[in-house]
């Protein structure tokens, strides 16, 4: 055991024979050890109920600012060029604060989880850029109305996200996940019915509603008492 | 059940938080040493004398990676160290139980 670099060389030694002497009395053991394999677990752990909440609101005001840019125009017109610069201002914080919170739960873990993590995340580019091509494709063959392209666009990311994260969730025996990847996958589909112009609202609130769902059971679960070890 | 009946190099606060927090990581997986420093809240002399009373005991592997000031120190908990934790643990429950 070197640990000495990492320290940049300042040895501080404790007194571990003072440590050593604070006795724990099984109920205090117990206590510790729930207490600090719960805030490993929390730590290590880049989903949180605020980053829920976050992404609940995105979808609400990201969709919703789109659909009210095309709630009253022809439903073969796409939106706005201010709803898309606020839809995808909003998408870019969303993904900001993801990786955000997987960099500072991740830091200083290596391993086979953080390898697996890399070929999840190059299989979900590799996922959306599959259904992307279809739309350069289908423009180059002439179809028109941009429209079609969002419905496209929009319940194809919902799903493969979805796809992908009930995937990962059933993997790692996260029931609760894969409910919600599930929910998301649905309010996708569900909603292309909507058509070009309810599609947006029903995206938003459908995604709202799911995630805050979450983030209600995800503070439950946090806050819950759990009985020792 | 006495207290006796606990595997004492577990039965330690600070050894206790490095070996439940090591086992919350997935199998395979380690951890900088700087991170559980920061995740315990030992200081770092101290946290290295523990860490190699429960290395010597072949709970847990440390890697030195990289030379100089930019080396890196990783540890992780063994087979033998998980196994120990969840002896521990379910000693502690039946002690517990029997209260």
């Amino acid at each position: 055991m070197n640990g000495a670099a990492d320290m940049g060389g300042a040895g501080t030694y404790g007194n571990t024979e003072a440590d050593e002497a604070g006795a724990l009395d099984p109920e205090s053991a117990s206590r510790l050890l729930t207490q600090t394999q719960r805030q490993a677990q929390r730590s290590l752990d880049f989903r949180s109920p605020w980053l829920t909440l976050i992404a609940a609101a995105v979808a609400l005001i990201a969709f919703g600012a789109v659909w009210l840019s095309v709630r009253e125009q022809h439903p073969f017109k796409g939106p706005t060029a201010a709803a898309l610069v606020v839809l995808y201002a909003l998408v870019a914080i969303r993904i900001g604060t993801v990786v955000y919170a997987h960099r500072r739960a991740s830091a200083g873990v290596s391993g086979s989880s953080v390898r697996q993590q890399r070929a999840e995340g190059v299989a979900l580019v590799a996922a959306l850029v599959a259904v992307y091509l279809p739309i350069v494709s289908l423009a180059q063959d002439g179809a028109g109305h941009a429209s079609f392209y969002w419905v496209y666009a929009v319940t194809a990311t919902l799903i493969v996200l979805g796809a992908f994260w009930a995937g990962r969730s059933a993997v790692r025996e996260d029931w609760m996940g894969l409910g919600v990847s599930v929910a998301v996958m649905l309010v996708g589909a569900v909603s292309a019915l909507a058509g070009p112009r309810g599609m947006w609202l029903s995206d938003g609130i459908g995604l709202c509603v799911v995630l805050l769902g979450y983030t209600a059971v995800e503070a439950g679960l946090v806050h819950a008492p759990r009985s020792g070890t | 059940m006495t207290a006796d009946a606990l595997d004492p190099l577990i039965h330690v606060p600070a050894r206790l938080q490095i070996v439940a927090t090591l086992a919350t990581l997935p199998d395979g997986d380690a951890l900088s040493f700087t991170r559980l420093q920061d995740m315990i809240g030992l200081t770092p002399g101290n946290l290295i004398t523990h860490l190699r009373k429960l290395e010597d005991a072949d709970y847990l592997t440390s890697e030195k990676t990289g030379n100089g000031p930019a080396s890196r120190t990783s540890v992780a908990l063994t087979r033998q160290g998980r196994a120990a934790l969840d002896t521990y643990a379910a000693t502690l429950r039946q002690m517990l139980n029997g209260l």
